[in-house]
């Protein structure tokens, strides 16, 4: 019912970002996709570290609430979040966890399935949001609401084109930030990868 | 017997011993009662289980850490005001000193656990092994430290870099994180589905000491009173709550039955004979009766439970008919030597009656539940020194027995037409047993009613519970596994192992985590060989200098680490009673309660219990019985760890292990019912001595059965252990109505002690539908129950037992 809602209201949207791009219309297109994979590379600067540390892996998100990263170098291990349970792998081991006993996380996790969904009332609901540039370059900024989350994290941004995710930024207070580079691909290529 | 036809009293001499034999045994009972203490906690509506791992489940209800667990939810107002209040109770009630922890979700209060942790890391971290001190197992610890560095989570990992390079404290958390937690929001802990704010908050006094939790419910309803905010709603709940509760519930009860029955018997006996002196003669039975029933039980059990006493009530509507029968038929009896003639006539009856019952309370001693058996016990002393006061106290008191008045001649006269008239009735009777036969043979699921239908909780308590223990998800696990020991680091060891099973269920998604105390306490062994696996210095800093080859790291930065590292060498292995009373005892003290136990024998501590909980995995796929957790898979993982004690670790399902008990509990009562039963007619065929006679007895009897079941069936009442015990309580009292009318029709009575004989009768009947009948009014199931099929029952007995009767050759 939703999609099909979106899908009509798709090119009038489209018309009226000429005018005025912002949450609403980026939210708009983000929703228009149900399902995305992609590599990242993760470039992170942490204050007493001279160099940057390094980290890569793939990216995979299937609406409406699954989500999981999955690092592979330098150590590999996945956090997979599905619904509000959220299962940690490192060296073999798992963890499961309930994500809203964590508020700090939660805010987190639903930046990135906020964005992905295209929901913005989930996005304003943690967030203060900001929209800058246009459909086919934009940049999405958030600051915590959480009082707690905003003692740890200063903003994130999250940079795209049309649909795509292509950037996501975030800054701590403690001065440490980081930057992770998406590169998009296919649906299915990640799966016929591990086959 | 040569006086026979005398109605004399008995010879003073005979009266003086027998009123002092009397007035001895009312006094050792009143004796016995006095040093005999009074309960009316929940745990009567526990089977007293022969098998171990229900015992240890029996042990957690009655006395773990659930048994002084308060679940407190705050309702009401905005998010704002009922975080606020959260945090004030919490605050008060952490300052009352009356619990041993309040939990609200905040996190500042474990900060102390914090401190502990890091401190002991290398004594707790399951990383801590000689590999990991090898230049590839440091570069693969800093390569995972390394990785937290630059995110949210890495703000407590980078301050301790230097320290903990290798995340030993990270990887003791990771075991610690619960998999399922309340939900938080604004720094408490909230409701998943209703706007609430939830604490939880550990009584400090043991649970079986209902005073000091009733004192801990009153002081969290006061320091609320105090802080909340107006619209703020306080809801407690917990097992504390429930057995408080019960106690005021069965406390009330027992008065409300007491004064109840007593205005009825005093109603009925005024009515009968219109005499006050005849009236407290033939209470004087009953009060024999409870007298020695209360001390019996007290002897036997070392308590009295507050049910036995609400239950004494039926002992009033069989006890008081001893009474009614002597004064009326020993009266009846006068012309022909009055109390000497009832021995041989009138006894006789009583004696058979006062078998019969017994032997339907008997079935209740050997019940399984404490509480049934303490009935059984009450009832059957309490029963027999009632018939023996009649028999020979009785007399002397009251040789000629007593006159009735008016009344009574009219209920014999009454009796006599409605009586008369029930044979009539006896074929379409028959057609309605047949009706309730057919009507049983097609309910398969008639015994189905479980355990909590016997306890006195009211079932919106237990929705507000089930609600609270929904959202606070931690700590309510349903299934567990179970080690035992005889000794600590026996038990701990054995936990160790265990756990080491389990992880790989984890990653399986059979289970989605565990507790275990030997996360918080390890094994001596264990903890010495993490302490051998620390390098010397010299060592240590050339792995090291290997591991950071590559990383954004120099060995220079981690000298902090060698230190520390240099010290823990020499660290002391962390104690029971080290925990206990370190710096953060008072935070692991109750973490450390609820993980490990020393069990209680007869003769001293026996042994110890380590209880690791599981905790179901989301999303997983259910097991095939459709149960949270797949225990055989579990069970299968554990297999061969102790080999040859299989008791020493074992799955625990509580919901299953519960319903199992109590099935068990049915199985063996209706078999005892059973018995009872046959022991109830074996003794009709005794004294009948003619299969014929003893057939038309027990038609009645068995067509009451019938029709009483049928009757629950039709109101759809899932039938339990207590409607079972209320049947055989129909069938041994009815044996008596059966037998009254089969010796009315026995050649050489005399005709016209008919309506006298009938008013007894009638008489009896109806104070023992009555005090049922008071009894199924109860609010405590357990007595509602047998209540409600002995009031009809009886009733019904008495009917079919005069439908039944063949009228005199």
């Amino acid at each position: 019912m939703r999609t099909l809602a979106l899908a009509a209201a798709g090119p009038l949207a489209a018309r009226a970002q000429a005018a005025r791009f912002d949450l609403k219309a980026l939210t708009a297109l983000l929703a228009q996709r149900r399902e995305a994979e992609a590599r990242f590379s993760e470039e992170r600067h942490v204050t007493g570290f001279d160099s940057p540390l390094r980290a890569s892996g793939t990216l995979s998100f299937s609406a409406p609430d699954r989500f999981v990263r999955h690092v592979l170098e330098p150590r590999p291990e996945s956090m997979a979040v599905q619904g509000n349970t959220i299962v940690l792998r490192r060296g073999g081991r798992s963890r499961q966890m309930t994500l809203d006993a964590v508020p700090e996380l939660t805010a987190l996790v639903e930046a990135m399935r906020g964005t992905l969904t295209g929901d913005a009332a989930l996005l304003q609901r943690h967030f203060e949001t900001r929209v800058e540039g246009e459909p086919g370059r934009w940049t999405l900024t958030l600051l915590p609401r959480d009082a707690r989350l905003a003692t740890q994290v200063r903003e994130m941004q999250i940079a795209g084109q049309a649909g795509e995710i292509r950037s996501v930024g975030l800054w701590l207070t403690n001065g440490d930030r980081s930057l992770m580079l998406v590169d998009n691909l296919p649906p299915g290529t990640l799966a016929r990868e591990a086959r | 017997m040569t006086d026979a036809a005398d109605g004399t009293p008995p010879t003073p001499r005979r009266r003086a011993l027998v009123l002092a034999l009397w007035a001895a045994v009312v006094l050792l009972a009143l004796l016995q009662i006095l040093r005999t203490p009074f309960v009316a906690d929940l745990s009567a509506f526990l089977p007293a289980s022969p098998d171990e791992r229900q015992q240890i489940l029996i042990e957690q209800v009655e006395s773990g850490v659930p048994a002084r667990t308060l679940l407190v939810g705050i309702d009401g107002g905005d998010a704002a005001a009922r975080a606020a209040a959260s945090r004030a109770l919490a605050a008060k009630l952490r300052a009352s000193g009356l619990f041993e922890q309040v939990g609200n979700g905040e996190t500042e209060a474990w900060s102390d656990v914090g401190a502990w942790l890091f401190e002991h890391r290398y004594l707790l971290s399951p990383a801590v092994t000689p590999e990991r001190f090898t230049a590839a197992g440091l570069r693969e610890g800093l390569q995972d430290t390394l990785s937290l560095l630059g995110t949210p989570a890495g703000a407590i990992a980078r301050p301790l870099f230097e320290r903990d390079p290798t995340g030993e404290t990270q990887r003791i958390a990771e075991g610690l994180i619960p998999s399922s937690a309340p939900r938080s929001e604004e720094g408490v802990w909230v409701s998943r589905s209703a706007p609430r704010t939830l604490l939880v908050a550990m009584v400090r006094a043991p649970g079986a000491d209902l005073d000091a939790m009733a004192a801990a419910i009153a002081r969290v309803h006061d320091d609320f009173a105090a802080v909340a905010a107006p619209g703020l709603v306080l809801r407690v709940s917990g097992a504390p709550v429930f057995g408080v509760e019960s106690r005021g519930r069965i406390e009330a009860e027992i008065k409300r039955l007491s004064i109840a029955g007593t205005v009825l018997v005093v109603g009925l006996l005024t009515l009968a004979f219109g005499s006050l002196a005849a009236l407290a003669v033939a209470a004087l039975p009953v009060a024999t009766g409870v007298l020695v029933g209360i001390a019996a039980v007290g002897v036997g059990f070392g308590q009295v439970h507050g049910m036995t006493l609400a239950f004494g009530v039926t002992l009033i509507g069989e006890a008081v008919d001893y009474g009614i029968y002597y004064l009326i038929q020993a009266r009846g009896l006068a012309g022909r030597g009055g109390w000497r003639a009832w021995v041989h006539e009138g006894w006789p009856t009583i004696r058979l009656g006062l078998l019969t019952s017994v032997c339907g309370f008997v079935a209740l001693v050997f019940s399984g539940f404490p509480g049934l058996a303490q009935l059984g016990v009450f009832s059957v002393s309490g029963l027999v020194a009632a018939a023996l006061f009649t028999r020979f106290v009785m007399p002397v008191l009251r040789p000629q027995g007593a006159a009735g008045t008016l009344l009574r001649t009219a209920l014999g006269r009454t009796g006599r037409s409605l009586l008369g008239a029930m044979p009539r009735l006896r074929w379409p009777l028959v057609a309605l047993g047949v009706a309730a036969a057919v009507l049983l043979a097609q309910r398969s699921e008639l015994w189905r009613a479980e355990l909590a239908s016997l306890s006195p909780i009211p079932q919106e308590v237990l929705a507000l519970d089930a609600s609270l223990r929904q959202d606070l998800s931690a700590g309510d696990a349903r299934t567990l596994v179970v080690v035992q020991a005889a000794d600590l680091q026996a038990v701990l060891e054995l936990a160790e192992q265990a756990g080491a099973r389990l992880e790989p269920l984890i990653d399986a998604g059979t289970i989605g985590g565990y507790d275990s105390i030997a996360r918080w306490l390890p094994s001596l062994r264990m903890q010495q060989a993490r302490l051998a696996a620390l390098p010397a210095p010299d060592a240590l800093q050339a792995a090291l200098r290997e591991a950071v080859a590559g990383l954004p790291v120099d060995t220079a930065r981690l000298q902090p680490f060698v230190a520390e590292v240099a010290a823990a060498r020499t660290q002391a292995p962390l104690t029971l009673p080290a925990l206990r009373s370190g710096a953060a005892g008072a935070s692991l003290a109750p973490l450390v309660d609820a993980m490990l136990l020393q069990r209680q024998g007869d003769d001293g501590p026996a042994g110890w219990v380590a209880l690791l909980p599981l905790q179901p995995p989301i999303g997983g796929a259910p097991a095939p019985d459709g149960a949270e957790i797949d225990a055989a898979a579990v069970q299968q993982a554990l297999a061969g760890l102790a080999a040859g004690d299989p008791s020493a670790v074992q799955v625990l399902e509580i919901g299953r292990e519960l319903t199992g008990l109590y099935e068990r509990y049915l199985g063996q009562a209706q078999l005892q019912a059973l018995l009872g039963a046959l022991g109830v007619v074996a003794l009709m065929a005794l004294t009948l001595r003619s299969p014929r006679r003893l057939l038309a007895v027990c038609q009645p009897l068995a067509l009451a059965v019938l029709l009483s079941m049928g009757a629950l069936a039709l109101a759809e009442v899932p039938l339990g252990i207590l409607h079972l015990v209320g049947l055989l309580l129909v069938v041994a009292v009815g044996s008596n109505y059966a037998l009254f009318f089969d010796l009315l029709q026995q050649p050489g009575q005399p005709a016209q002690a008919d309506d006298d004989t009938l008013a007894s009768l009638l008489l009896a009947n109806l104070t023992t539908v009555a005090t049922f009948a008071l009894i199924a009014m109860s609010a405590i199931p357990a007595l509602r129950a047998i209540g409600l099929v002995v009031a009809p029952g009886a009733l019904l007995a008495l009917l079919l037992a005069a439908a039944f009767a063949r009228p005199r050759p």
